[in-house]
């Protein structure tokens, strides 16, 4: 349970805040609703690029980090598909500089030529490190590429390919800037042991000045036609073993079937005594591991399957054990209550455990909020609590359907 | 025009008092009462680490095993009980010890300790789960050592220590299939022992489940403390491992120094806080903001048990492997020749202070910090001391200790990729 209180400035900024008694520390998430979903094809990262320069300076400040650490604070961003998100922890008694700080960089930002040049390279070589001098780096860029043929979540955070990181250009940069870093478009949210009231006036203080741009709009999102025919890519690569990622489209993350596919993702991968892990390593051993889970995407997302094969088990040996197992849950008499009691308890104690430290409680506000339902933050676990075997199985009959199955075979070369 | 907000800077933290106590076995428990949260956390650490193993990967194989299977139950039932009240079990393992956590909302404790029972003292290692763990893992390893990442850290280390000492070695992935039952009973009668370990309990702790904690850490047997004499360990200055098709370098520079107790231990981490400790640190600064080099580059000092050593790591653009040593060599250099500025240090000092105070942030953080002083043979009291040292630390004492302990001569530079231009 997270208490809060959430107001809108008149410039449209939503603040949403949570009093903690507990901790000396305070955090401050500031959540811009832009991601690699708002990009163009052909500047795809950009979103992501664009958030290592909201590090790079202000007419006012021009080094970010340095005033937050003389604060004793810590901060960081991170960008998905669907947003953009901005965490400071620091002090209590430092609040204030983490709000300036903020405040100061939705409107002063100042980008040099040589700044995004620099900042470029150093988007390129993350690249470079995470996605394609790592094992099995680009799997998931290929998984979207085949589940995805015209919403824009065909394409992972980081881009494309690193040209489209290479072209941006100046001009481009002002006009995302413009167009997504305002504050109607942005919610900011706090957590500390402060009141609530001064955690308001704080914020009316540092940010009710700053002018939204009316001429924003969010341009609509090309929206993605139901998959008709079963698609499969196989890749051969310089790996150890070979992967299998299974796919079917689901609902977005505010439908029912969000709900249900979490806890069907649950009842097959959550936890070592899960229906996969059971069966496919320690009984069958036919994997080396495995997992299930959702997208959780905003919009339209995916249910996944994945195993990774041991040297003596067949690509199709293996594609057929994950769907079996999948398959079963189709029906409500093979879910048991107990069976079902277990990944409830599990969501409960989750959600417990991530309530204990401030930053997630900030971000979790952030994140609510964006969705456009603050009060599902509280309500979730009654949600799970809910969920019949019956939901679980009808979710489980409409998504595992043959001509909604992507298949990715990422096979090690001999 | 608002007036840029004033900060404050805390001189010492807060911490909630341990209570210690010595069981009639020889184990140590100490405990730290958080009632306002909903948990409970109980971790337990065995001096069982890969250094007092006998055989290749017998520690790490006996930690992982211990849930597959007891006397009582199965490996699933274990899970499906732990998993069923959705309480954690986790394992975690360095050169020397091994950490096992067991952690559930506090009304679920007692049967979460239950579970731990039949984990911690009556694992039966089935010969069947031992197969599948070694097949698995060895496929596991092969993976992590394509990345050159995970192949500069083993030759790093075995470039400090010697590839024969203790916290150098680094065994083949076949040697996974010379695992067997018997070598795992031995290492866990030998070492899972009250002698051998500490507790640490945290979080909401009412009578009911302080006796159920007690009564667990009674149950094991005293045992003999782990003692055994380590060789003399043998650094190389420089290797270069070959990737031709890498698009990344990835580098290590560093040297041997001296375990946490040591008098100099405190000042060598600021040493490498500012050089490469945070964003906008030195290295951070020249090889990302200003040249686009790398993602990220950090300095450090990591502490075992009998050694303690200065470590540098980044990965960078094969292309710019050669220019990347050259700065970051250009800046141990300025580290030894130019005095600190008092504004640098003291960001430095006021990061320090902000990271000690988030570790200590919540019921767990503090039972982290904990046992990383009592293993060192310290208390608590010791996170104050450290942050007196810090906040009193002058810029001569700097310079003064990048030169003595930064000698570019005495340094090992490890790097697997490429370095052509």
């Amino acid at each position: 349970m997270i208490p809060y209180k959430i107001r809108r400035l008149k410039n449209g900024l939503r603040v949403a805040v949570n009093r903690d008694r507990q901790s000396k520390l305070a955090a401050v998430n500031l959540l811009y609703e832009v991601g690699a979903r708002n990009e163009e094809p052909s500047r795809t990262g950009f979103a992501h690029l664009f958030e290592h320069l909201m590090f790079r300076g202000t007419r006012a400040v021009p080094d970010f980090d340095t005033p937050v650490q003389m604060a004793c604070g810590e901060n960081n961003a991170f960008t998905n598909n669907d947003y953009t998100d901005f965490y400071i922890t620091l002090p209590k008694d430092n609040i204030e500089t983490a709000l300036w700080l903020e405040s100061d960089r939705m409107t002063g930002l100042e980008i040099t030529p040589e700044v995004l040049e620099t900042e470029k390279r150093v988007v390129i070589e993350e690249f470079r490190q995470r996605y394609l001098n790592q094992p099995y780096g680009d799997q998931m860029m290929l998984l979207r590429e085949l589940c995805f043929r015209e919403h824009p979540y065909r394409w992972s955070t980081i881009g494309m390919k690193p040209s489209h990181i290479e072209e941006a250009t100046l001009r481009e940069v002002e006009e995302f800037y413009r167009r997504h870093y305002c504050p109607s478009n942005a919610i900011l949210s706090l957590s500390g042991d402060l009141d609530e009231e001064q955690m308001f006036d704080l914020a009316e203080k540092w940010f009710s000045e700053i002018e939204d741009d009316k001429s924003l709009c969010q341009l609509p999102l090309p929206q993605e036609p139901e998959q008709q025919e079963p698609r499969r890519r196989v890749v051969e690569r310089d790996v150890p073993a070979t992967s299998l990622m299974i796919a079917f489209p689901m609902g977005d993350r505010l439908s029912e079937g969000f709900y249900r596919g979490d806890l069907a993702s649950d009842l097959l991968a959550g936890g070592e005594s899960a229906r996969l892990y059971d069966a496919l390593v320690r009984r069958r051993r036919l994997l080396a591991s495995t997992n299930a889970y959702i997208l959780g995407s905003v919009d339209r997302g995916l249910f996944i399957l994945t195993g990774q094969l041991l040297p003596s088990t067949s690509e199709a040996e293996a594609e057929e054990a994950l769907l079996e197992e999948a398959r079963k849950l189709c029906d409500p008499a093979a879910i048991t209550p107990y069976e079902l009691e277990k990944v409830k308890n599990k969501f409960e104690a989750n959600t417990l455990f991530g309530e204990l430290n401030v930053m997630n409680k900030a971000m979790n506000l952030g994140f609510y909020e964006m969705l456009g339902d603050l009060g599902l933050i509280n309500r979730e676990v009654e949600i799970y609590r809910s969920i019949t075997a019956e939901e679980v199985a009808r979710f489980c009959r409409e998504t595992f359907r043959p001509e909604r199955q992507n298949t990715l075979i990422y096979r090690a070369k001999r | 025009m608002r007036e840029i907000p004033r900060i404050e800077i805390p001189r010492h933290l807060e911490i909630t008092p341990t209570s210690e106590e010595l069981l009639p076995n020889g184990l140590r428990l100490y405990t730290l009462q958080a009632d306002e949260f909903e948990v409970v956390r109980l971790t337990l650490v065995f001096h069982a680490g890969p250094v007092t193993q006998s055989a290749p990967f017998v520690a790490g194989a006996t930690a992982n095993l211990l849930a597959e299977g007891s006397e009582h139950l199965s490996g699933r039932e274990i899970a499906e009980r732990l998993d069923f009240y959705g309480s954690y079990f986790e394992v975690n393992l360095d050169r020397d010890y091994v950490y096992i956590s067991f952690c559930s909302l506090s009304k679920y404790i007692r049967p979460t300790l239950e579970m731990a029972r039949e984990i911690l003292l009556h694992p039966a290692f089935p010969e069947q789960e031992v197969v599948t763990y070694r097949t698995k893992r060895r496929q596991q390893l092969a993976i992590e050592r394509q990345k050159v990442d995970v192949q500069a850290r083993e030759r790093f280390v075995e470039a400090l220590f010697g590839e024969e000492h203790p916290y150098g070695v680094c065994y083949p992935e076949a040697d996974y299939d010379g695992l067997n039952r018997r070598q795992l009973l031995d290492h866990y009668q030998r070492l899972y022992t009250a002698t051998n370990a500490i507790a640490v309990c945290s979080g909401k702790i009412d009578a009911e489940t302080r006796e159920a904690i007690l009564d667990l850490c009674r149950a094991f047997p005293t045992g003999t403390p782990f003692e055994s004499p380590f060789p003399p360990t043998q650094s190389r200055h420089e290797w270069l491992i070959e990737r031709p098709k890498a698009v990344q370098s990835a580098i290590r520079i560093g040297r041997l120094l001296f375990p946490r107790n040591h008098p100099d231990f405190v000042g060598m981490q600021v040493v490498a806080t500012l050089l490469g400790g945070y964003f906008g640190a030195r290295l951070m600064h020249n090889l990302r903001e200003e040249h686009g080099y790398t993602y990220g580059v950090m300095a450090t000092m990591v502490n075992f048990e009998r050694e303690g050593y200065f470590a540098i790591a980044t990965q960078v653009g094969a292309e710019v492997t050669r220019k990347a040593l050259r700065e970051i060599f250009r800046e141990i250099e300025r580290m030894r020749t130019e005095i600190v500025t008092e504004e640098e240090l003291t960001l430095a000092k006021n990061i320090l202070t902000g990271e000690m105070m988030r570790i200590l942030d919540g019921p767990f953080g503090i039972a982290d910090v904990t046992i990383e002083n009592v293993l060192c043979g310290d208390s608590n009291e010791a996170v104050n001391r450290n942050l007196q040292e810090i906040l009193s630390i002058t810029p001569e004492r700097i310079l003064d200790l990048a030169q003595r302990y930064l000698n570019p001569e005495e340094l090992s530079t490890i790097i697997v990729g490429r370095t052509d231009e």
